[in-house]
């Protein structure tokens, strides 16, 4: 054997070598995901609302100062009008106590818009690229250390989050998008679960310090309204079809489990009708609201409000305050409203 | 023989004729430019591929498919033309220049067909490897060096009858092919296994997020990407390859319809092999190596219809006689014109039977083409069978038709919703049709066209059949106005409970038949909503 043909009997080894490895490894990870009973899992706890002494720390911190008296409690919910998409977020995070509040130095930041389909953001189809762009900015002023922005969606993956003008509008702010596979999936134990016992739920979800959910509020065929509760269906993983039965339920059950951190809904345009892929301009109604809370059912509650419906006109919200998850009726809620 | 350009630095040997010393050193030169040049040449093919993905960006993707004087025909004959025509007319006129050089330097097919020719040892250290020179009989072999002329006649007759299968031989359609059917897929699940295993490793989690943050969508894609004829195309690949066993590039030599049309041209080459007379020995060298079988018994002739100018047959020259000069010796197998006429005679009787449908086809009904696919005797017509709309589609719907439009049709596209559907935000695949079997649509115009119709079963469909709420249909019906509608009835259900829900119907009007609805259908083994093709009415 000379040199050159025991370089070749290595080489070929060395590919023989590697491709056995990796095809085990397959092997490997298959069985053990057929293996795993479903995990565990809670998202990180929520930091403690700031005492007065604090927020006002925090508030001199934050950039806008938005128009309510520093001194008071923040409100359960904060709903900001005005021209720019951006500052109705900053102005209704920051009178929840801004972004400080909920990011600390080093954290990792994981938001959620909606980015259903490959939709132009003035369909209302997808969260307003500006809204996502300006939590990305808030999370990395608060001192955040990686924001990463993921969904799932349903068809083509980078022409739903390039045509809705969300993977530039990160980028320029200098989040990742990140594209999930299939390997983000692992199979969750929902405790609470009526229907939906446990599912393929997204990990970056439980491994965020912080998660923030960022829909865009629209009609749903199935739901009535989608927002904040229904957004959260697109963490999950596993046959899409298969979710859609006894749905309001399930969305509950999702719920039930994971609870963001903070829910800033999007209703600077809202589609009212032939939701939630729409597609007609003749459907988008411009509310140019922005709606912020750390209960999504409250959230979702005064999101009814922008399509002249009730709470109670959603079976799933009706559900889900019957269970505990929040507050439906507003009444008991403090709304802090404002224009940016 | 001034003008003979030797390799070899003025010999010693044209003195001594009758002793013969093979020179101990392989001259660099002509042939390393050449294996330059095919790297080059493949390099650039796969790279355009491989950016032959949403969105298409300004890179002139495609470049080979639409320098092939073949496809062009086909083009001109279906009455399409394309600015970028002018490359396969510049491809034409070349070999009036230097032969079928196109087949030794720049072919993608030629070129990977050479590497995978066995070669045996080289006769002395620093000679190039020599081929073996064939395994045909000789009276076989006598009958295939006539091939290519009736290749290029029943090519003729097919193009001329309306049907573009012709190009299943055309070697870039075939490259691009096989390229795209069992490559792409295999680096797909590539990529994705050696993610899944570095993701294992947490420290590793944030490179393997960036890293599929650039391939998803161009090399990994959300369902793993899958072709059906997979089979059919490897064992064509392997058919190809396989070939070399016998003669080497036997493919190249005698079927290939674009070195036959190449060649066709390249008799009245103007530049090409010279052999010096007084030098050559006829130790016949020069035949045992030529990769083409453009050299033969007359060692001082050139066939030019064959001869790619790889010039090995000068490497090989003990006594240094064969340079490149203007009007080279001609030596060809022109095939007899009574054989010519009795061909093309046959050709045309064939064309003619196939075209006016000697066998009975009826439209498959679930025969849905592109959008942009002008019917499907167009298709027929233009198709090169490359498989480009199939590289370039994001969803992956576009999948090689196999039996529904009868033999002819095999690799032609058709929609396939079980795997994907016509994505609202994507016209890409008439862009990258070399021909036009898929017209270029503007994206809005592509909205608005129709390819097919979807309906409901109802003795299936969870609302209608289960009394359970679903409406995923209607959810993602890309449609502004959505093609489904929805009534809500309240019904006494077989268990006597009285249920509420949305019952899910067709809006033929609205329906663009993009088959998002067939797709999402959760219902299990076949989809309870289908799209059918419109063009399928029955004649009955």
């Amino acid at each position: 054997m000379d040199r050159r043909e025991f370089c070749r009997f290595v080489g070929a080894c060395t590919i023989v070598g590697c491709a056995g490895s990796l095809a085990g490894c397959a092997r490997l990870l298959d069985w053990s995901s057929a293996d795993t009973r479903a995990a565990v899992r809670e998202l990180k706890p929520s930091r403690p609302v700031p005492s007065t002494s604090e927020s006002e720390a925090v508030e001199t911190s934050g950039s806008t100062e938005p128009t309510s008296e520093p001194s008071a409690a923040p409100p359960d919910l904060a709903s900001f009008v005005g021209d720019d998409p951006g500052a109705n977020v900053r102005a209704a995070v920051g009178a929840l106590g801004g972004m400080a509040r909920f990011v600390r130095s080093g954290d990792l930041v994981v938001v959620k818009p909606n980015v259903v389909v490959a939709r132009a953001p003035e369909f209302a189809v997808t969260t307003n690229p500006f809204v996502v762009a300006e939590i990305v900015k808030m999370a990395f002023e608060a001192g955040a250390k990686d924001v990463v922005v993921l969904d799932r969606p349903t068809g083509a993956v980078r022409n739903a989050f390039e045509v809705s003008g969300i993977a530039a509008a990160v980028a320029q702010a200098g989040g990742r998008v990140k594209y999930v596979a299939d390997r983000d999936f692992a199979n969750t134990t929902i405790p609470d679960g009526l229907v939906l016992k446990s599912w393929p739920i997204l990990s970056d979800v439980f491994n965020a310090d912080v998660f923030i959910n960022v829909p865009i509020a629209k009609t749903h065929g199935m739901a009535g309204l989608t927002m904040s509760m229904k957004n959260l269906m697109g963490i999950l993983g596993g046959s899409r079809g298969q979710i859609h039965q006894d749905f309001d339920q399930k969305i509950v059950d999702v719920n039930s489990l994971v609870r963001p951190h903070l829910v800033v809904l999007d209703a600077y345009r809202i589609l009212v009708r032939n939701g939630p892929t729409g597609g007609d301009l003749g459907d988008v109604e411009t509310p140019k609201t922005c709606i912020a809370g750390t209960d999504p059912v409250a959230v979702d509650s005064l999101g009814t409000s922008l399509f002249g419906m009730k709470p109670s006109d959603l079976a799933y919200l009706v559900n889900a305050a019957d269970r505990g998850l929040g507050v439906t009726d507003l009444s008991k809620l403090t709304v802090l409203r404002g224009k940016s | 023989m001034s003008a003979d350009i030797t390799p070899t630095p003025a010999g010693e040997a044209t003195d001594e004729p009758k002793a013969p010393q093979a020179p101990d050193r392989r001259r660099p030169g002509i042939h390393r430019i050449r294996r330059v040049s095919q790297v080059l040449f493949l390099a650039l093919f796969l790279t355009l591929l491989t950016l032959t993905v949403w969105p298409l960006g300004q890179v002139f993707l495609g470049a080979f498919l639409l320098a092939d004087p073949l496809i062009a025909l086909d083009s001109i004959v279906g009455e399409v033309w394309k600015p970028a025509m002018a490359l396969a007319g510049l491809m034409i006129l070349l070999p009036l220049v230097a032969g079928r050089a196109f087949c030794g330097y720049a072919c993608p097919t030629g070129a990977l067909l050479e590497w995978t020719t066995p070669k045996l040892k080289p006769e002395k250290p620093g000679l190039p490897k020599r081929f073996r020179r064939s395994r045909v009989p000789a009276r076989a072999r006598a009958v295939l060096r006539k091939a290519p002329p009736f290749v290029l006649i029943a090519s003729g007759a097919s193009l001329l009858f309306a049907s573009s299968a012709y190009l299943w031989l055309d070697p870039i359609a075939t490259v691009t092919r096989t390229a795209t059917v069992l490559l792409y897929p295999l680096l797909d699940r590539f990529a994705r296994l050696v993610a899944d295993v570095a993701y294992l490793a947490a420290p590793l989690q944030p490179l393997v997020d960036s890293v599929n943050g650039v391939l998803t969508g161009r090399i990994v894609f959300a369902h793993p990407l899958t072709f059906g004829l997979t089979g059919l195309v490897f064992g064509w690949a392997v058919l190809l390859v396989g070939l070399n066993w016998l003669e080497p590039r036997f493919w190249c030599r005698h079927i290939c319809p674009l070195g036959a049309l190449l060649g066709t041209v390249g008799r009245a080459a103007v530049f090409g092999r010279r052999v010096d007379a007084e030098a050559c020995i006829h130790c016949g060298r020069c035949e045992q190596i030529c990769p083409l079988d453009a050299v033969r018994e007359n060692h001082l002739a050139t066939d030019t219809t064959r001869c790619q100018m790889c010039m090995d047959c000068a490497d090989v020259c003990p006594t240094a006689a064969i340079g490149t000069s203007v009007r080279p010796a001609r030596e060809d197998y022109s095939p007899g014109r009574r054989a010519l006429f009795g061909a093309s005679g046959l050709a045309l009787l064939g064309g003619f039977l196939a075209y006016t449908g000697l066998a009975r086809f009826e439209r498959d009904v679930h025969l849905v083409r592109p959008p942009g696919a002008a019917g499907d005797a167009s298709v027929l017509e233009l198709c090169t069978r490359c498989g480009q709309c199939m590289k370039v589609c994001p969803t992956n719907v576009i999948q090689p038709s196999f039996t529904k439009a009868g033999p002819e049709g095999v690799f032609t596209p058709e929609m396939d919703y079980r795997v994907g559907f016509c994505d609202w935000s994507c016209n890409e695949c008439g862009k990258v049709c070399p021909t036009g079997a898929i017209m270029p649509l503007a994206l809005e115009a592509k909205r608005q066209t129709k390819i097919g119709r979807a309906y409901i079963d109802k003795n299936r469909c969870i609302p209608w059949a289960d009394y359970k709420t679903c409406l995923v249909c209607q959810e993602l019906c890309p449609v502004p106005q959505k093609a489904i509608a929805f009534t809500e009835v309240e019904i006494v259900n077989p268990d006597g409970l009285t249920v509420k829900l949305g019952r899910p119907e067709v809006v033929a009007d609205r329906c663009i038949g993009c088959g998002v609805c067939e797709n999402a259908c959760p219902v299990v083994h076949e989809s309870a909503i289908t799209v059918r093709a419109i063009e399928a009415e029955r004649s009955s």
